[in-house]
């Protein structure tokens, strides 16, 4: 190997060299974070969030509890009324645990009516354990911080539509897709 | 010899030296610890020390139904995590008779290939920056993040992706998704030849790998080494060939093999086996069907243990873990076993069903351990610069050893 041809005449370093020589002119891709933000793609398993219908500016939840069972880190708990007459199910309170949740998207994607969703917002921190222990009111807010963020006329996500899965496994009120309308609604906060 | 230490003092090139090699350590490549017995700086024993990762995966497996065990197979080898998903999903199709439809096999196969390109990166680029390298290291990281952003795109997590599911896929990909991958493949043909470029003759990279840490065919199989590191000794064994699964039969792609087992050859076998992954890609891409991702008899993701649903009203926490008790037979009940070519060698996964919607138990086969038992014997009589090329040439990840 020594007293080969490449070896005598440092062949092997420059042709190395040429390529870190060629990489010179070319533009950086580095992304100076705090300065410059990257664009999550649509859909991006993020902060949670509690989809407030537009009409009626109430959360959509209807306490099914189906998130809450299919939690592979139990994270979500449910708290809800049933009315008397009725026998319809209100929410009370929802309590999702952002500290244990994996993002596994299952949640956002068993739920029939598209009230829980994993938000394309990605930096978020708490000063203690309390600030990521999301409540209703919490959650609602992470919406509403989130609308105030979509530039787009229409949100809706990935995991409502699930393209090309059979319709037979999608939940019934889902199967026309769930979305929602942004622009035009007034939004306070 | 402790008890000598205060009565002589000892020539340190003659006696043995013990020495603890991590688990902080940044070339073991995560938590893993070494306990050397040296003679000078020639390694005399090798003593590799796991479980500093543990963290209970096979045993909490058995508490989630056959769904929910999917996110956990993510955190196995976390650097290839559609190879682990798919691993699983295939067992448990097996075991329930599910078949994907074909496209959600052939995007199966193209995510696995990705994400096998990517753990080759980075195996690449620390295994350069451990023998030293740095430029190397920088250049991986840029494309590995760009098939990061297609995972991102494609199914919303960069890492943890959790995409396939038991029975294909959880959601279609866009076709401007297909597009941009399938003209990222020429660029990252460029790009590999732009790392052989670099160190496929670079006088340091030859003194640093050819001839360090042989083991030949023989041992290779002995010691339970499989993929790359077993392929780098000769022996042409991948299941993806012998064993196939998915969309593999349908396309076409060649096994590298090396030949004298050292640390060059592995590194020569990954290389070529990132070129045959952008093969398989570019035919699953261009042979596509059209079609559902995801079988109708896929269980539901929201299913109970014990096939039904729970009831509303009784959920709190006693009522819950009382259900999780009881066990209705709504799968076939057996033990199987099935494997997938993961980026790092043969991931097995052993499941025993008792016919509950939970697995009896789990174990996984991890190609990391059974090649971490290997470094005792790779190692021995080489310096400790020589050890850590042996670690890096064994592409372990301590999330899959300990699990």
């Amino acid at each position: 190997m020594r007293l080969s041809p490449t070896y005598l005449l440092f062949k092997d370093l420059v042709t190395g060299l040429l390529i870190t020589l060629r990489t010179f002119f070319r533009k950086p891709v580095t992304v100076r974070y705090p300065h410059e933000k990257v664009q999550v793609f649509p859909s991006f398993r993020g902060r949670h969030a509690m989809v407030v219908d537009p009409e009626t500016g109430k959360p959509r939840c209807v306490a099914c509890l189906k998130c809450s069972v299919v939690c592979p880190s139990r994270c979500i708990k449910i708290e809800y009324e049933v009315d008397e007459k009725t026998g319809e199910r209100r929410l009370r309170e929802y309590i999702l645990e952002a500290l244990r949740c994996v993002y596994c998207g299952y949640c956002e994607e068993v739920c029939p009516v598209g009230a829980i969703v994993l938000t394309e917002w990605f930096e978020y921190s708490g000063r203690c354990r309390e600030d990521l222990i999301f409540n209703l009111e919490k959650l609602v807010q992470n919406w509403k911080e989130h609308v105030a963020k979509w530039d787009k006329e229409f949100y809706e996500n990935k995991y409502w539509v699930l393209k090309g899965v059979p319709l037979k496994l999608k939940p019934a009120p889902r199967r026309m897709g769930l979305v929602v309308k942004i622009k035009g609604v007034k939004v306070d906060g | 010899m402790p008890e000598n230490r205060l009565s002589e003092p000892e020539d340190p090139f003659l006696s043995v030296l013990e020495l603890q090699m991590g688990p902080q350590h940044p070339s073991t490549h995560g938590v893993l610890k070494l306990h050397l017995k040296l003679e000078g700086e020639r390694i005399v024993d090798c003593e590799p020390i796991v479980g500093f990762l543990h963290r209970g995966l096979e045993k909490l497996a058995e508490n989630f139904t056959y769904p929910q065990v999917l996110p956990l197979t993510d955190r196995l080898d976390y650097i290839s995590a559609m190879n682990n998903n798919t691993g699983y999903c295939l067992v448990v199709e097996r075991l329930l008779g599910i078949e994907p439809p074909p496209r959600g096999k052939y995007l199966r196969t193209m995510v696995c290939e990705l994400a096998r390109i990517a753990s080759h990166l980075l195996w690449l680029a620390t295994h350069a920056l451990d023998i030293g390298a740095m430029t190397v290291f920088l250049y991986c990281f840029r494309e590995r993040e760009q098939i990061l952003n297609f995972f991102e795109e494609i199914c919303g997590a960069r890492l943890t992706v959790s995409y396939p599911r038991i029975g294909g896929v959880r959601m279609d990909v866009e076709e401007a998704t297909l597009e941009k991958v399938y003209n990222f493949l020429p660029e990252m043909e460029r790009r590999i030849d732009e790392y052989e470029g670099l160190l496929s003759e670079n006088r340091i990279w030859l003194e640093r790998t050819v001839g360090v840490g042989v083991i030949t065919a023989e041992e290779a199989i002995a010691y339970g080494l499989t993929g790359p590191s077993l392929r780098g000794s000769g022996v042409p064994y991948d299941v993806r060939k012998h064993f196939p699964y998915d969309a593999y039969p349908e396309v076409e792609f060649e096994v590298p093999v090396g030949k004298n087992g050292d640390t060059y050859d592995r590194y020569k076998c990954r290389l070529q086996e990132m070129r045959q992954s952008i093969r398989i890609i570019r035919q699953c891409i261009e042979k596509l069907p059209e079609g559902e991702v995801v079988s109708e008899l896929t269980p539901d993701l929201d299913m109970m243990p014990g096939g039904r649903m729970l009831k509303a009203e009784a959920f709190n926490e006693v009522a819950f873990i009382s259900f999780l008790q009881e066990a209705k037979e709504i799968f076939p009940k057996g033990e199987l076993y099935s494997a997938v070519e993961g980026a790092k060698g043969e991931l097995g996964f052993y499941l025993v069903s008792d016919g509950s919607g939970r697995p009896y138990r789990l174990h996984i086969r991890a190609p990391s351990f059974i090649h971490i038992s290997a470094i005792p014997k790779l190692a021995k009589d080489h310096l400790i610069a020589d050890l850590v090329a042996i670690i890096g040439t064994l592409d372990i990840v301590m999330g899959e050893c300990d699990r």
